[in-house]
């Protein structure tokens, strides 16, 4: 997995709170990505087998608005993201900070 | 509802740039959020939304192209690329104005047509403060420095666009607004320099008041130079009775930008509805293109002038794949 600023945006957002499922809207908020920037990094994580999606299920006619389609991180996924930021944090120790960069949720949760 | 339609659209256009097996899926999944978007009534996200995904180049696999590399690259592609937004808003903001105007007001009140052009320029300024906002993150990142060459970066391809434009619209015409045109070009170069001189010692607020106030001068300059060189003062020889030439008064030349952009006099008499009527024909197009340039023109140039002062003298943040 490559892993670019968006990427470590993604990942810290999901790592933050690893049990939770996210939606697209919710994690360009976390993230504070565009659409555009977002979902590919999604599909490249799901691809890597990272991250897996699954689409909520509820009666549109009831809820008032079509099913949405949330993200968590796959058990391996988990690990290997902790691991990858691990790495980046030790390799970016010396290095000055990044604005607005490796950390946008908070403390990181690796 | 315009906006969710223009936001289906553009969604549609992106869900096509994704392998065939993915669309519906990421069809059925933007659409929802969309969804949210709309029913919570925050047009200017759910146009966000949309334009991103559809004006985002897609990563490396999901495309099969070879994405732009580097601080170079990204930055041309950014440059090159604003332009031609730019005159798509313009083109789209008409076309939507058309179909409000002709599809719903002209037949439902009696001052459709004079919504024509407020119409098309609010569309216009919306879309383009979308873009700009886009424009504010590429010159975060921007390889050009120095606050010069940041804004002749941006303006040589903007007068390249423009130029090309009014030439494929007729070469006399561009030949008659060439003082204009130029007047523009200089003057908004100008005025990128010193906002982008001001952002660069950390006065932001400065930067953008000088920006906006400077942009807004050198579009009206330009206009009055444009309405000038076609339109004369003097009615001409008398004969019949019938003056020779149209004429506008020069008194109101200072409004007469914002005389374009919403047809209207502000209550003043001057111009009359008639001079209204030969200076929106004069300078309509450059008007609403100048609206469409300047605010990404601005947010590029005051981003990128923050940005290298944020990191005076550093490489860029840590991009590397450590994979």
């Amino acid at each position: 997995m490559r892993l670019t600023l968006p990427v470590v945006k993604v990942l810290s957002a999901l790592l933050a709170e690893p049990d939770t499922e996210r939606y697209g809207l919710d994690l360009m908020k976390l993230t504070n990505l565009p659409s555009g920037t977002l979902y590919p990094v999604l599909h490249r994580l799901q691809e890597a087998g990272w991250l897996e999606a699954d689409w909520e299920t509820i009666d549109p006619a009831v809820e008032g608005r079509p099913a949405r389609r949330y993200y968590r991180l796959t058990a391996d996924g988990a690990t290997a993201a902790r691991q990858a930021l691990a790495e980046l944090r030790v390799l970016s120790r010396d290095a000055r900070p990044v604005r607005g960069g490796a950390e946008p949720t908070g403390a990181p949760a690796w | 509802m315009v906006t969710r339609r223009v936001a289906e659209v553009m969604l549609s256009a992106a869900v096509r740039r994704w392998p065939v097996e993915l669309r519906e899926d990421l069809r059925r999944e933007w659409s929802a959020e969309l969804h949210v978007l709309a029913t919570e009534r925050r047009r200017l996200r759910m146009l966000g939304f949309a334009a991103s995904l559809a004006l985002r180049r897609n990563d490396g696999p999901l495309a099969g192209r070879r994405p732009v590399r580097g601080p170079v690259g990204r930055t041309a592609a950014a440059l090159l690329l604003a332009p031609v937004v730019g005159v798509a808003i313009v083109l789209l903001s008409a076309i939507v104005m058309n179909v409000v105007v002709g599809q719903f007001l002209l037949t439902a009140v009696g001052w459709g047509t004079q919504a024509q052009m407020p119409l098309w320029t609010a569309m216009t300024a919306g879309l383009a403060v979308v873009l700009a906002r886009f424009a504010a993150r590429w010159g975060s990142r921007s390889a050009l420095i120095g606050p010069l060459r940041t804004a002749l970066g941006i303006m040589l391809p903007v007068g390249v666009v423009i130029v090309g434009i009014e030439y494929a619209m007729s070469a006399e015409g561009l030949v008659r607004a060439a003082p204009g045109l130029l007047s523009w070009l200089t003057f908004l170069t100008l005025v990128l320099w010193g906002a982008s001189s001001l952002a660069g010692r950390g006065r932001i607020r400065a930067a953008w008041w000088f920006g906006v106030v400077g942009a807004l001068l050198a579009a009206d300059l330009a206009v009055v130079l444009t309405v000038v060189n076609q339109i004369p003062a003097d009615p001409g020889t008398i004969v019949g009775g019938a003056p020779q030439f149209d004429t506008v008064d020069r008194v109101s030349a200072p409004l007469w930008l914002f005389v374009t952009w919403t047809d209207w006099s502000f209550g003043l008499p001057r111009p009359t509805p008639w001079e209204i009527f030969l200076i929106t024909d004069v300078v309509v197009t450059e008007a609403v293109l100048y609206l469409a340039v300047t605010p990404y023109a601005l947010a590029y140039v005051i981003s990128a002038a923050r940005s290298s002062r944020d990191e005076p003298g550093t490489a860029r943040p840590p991009r590397a794949s450590i994979a």
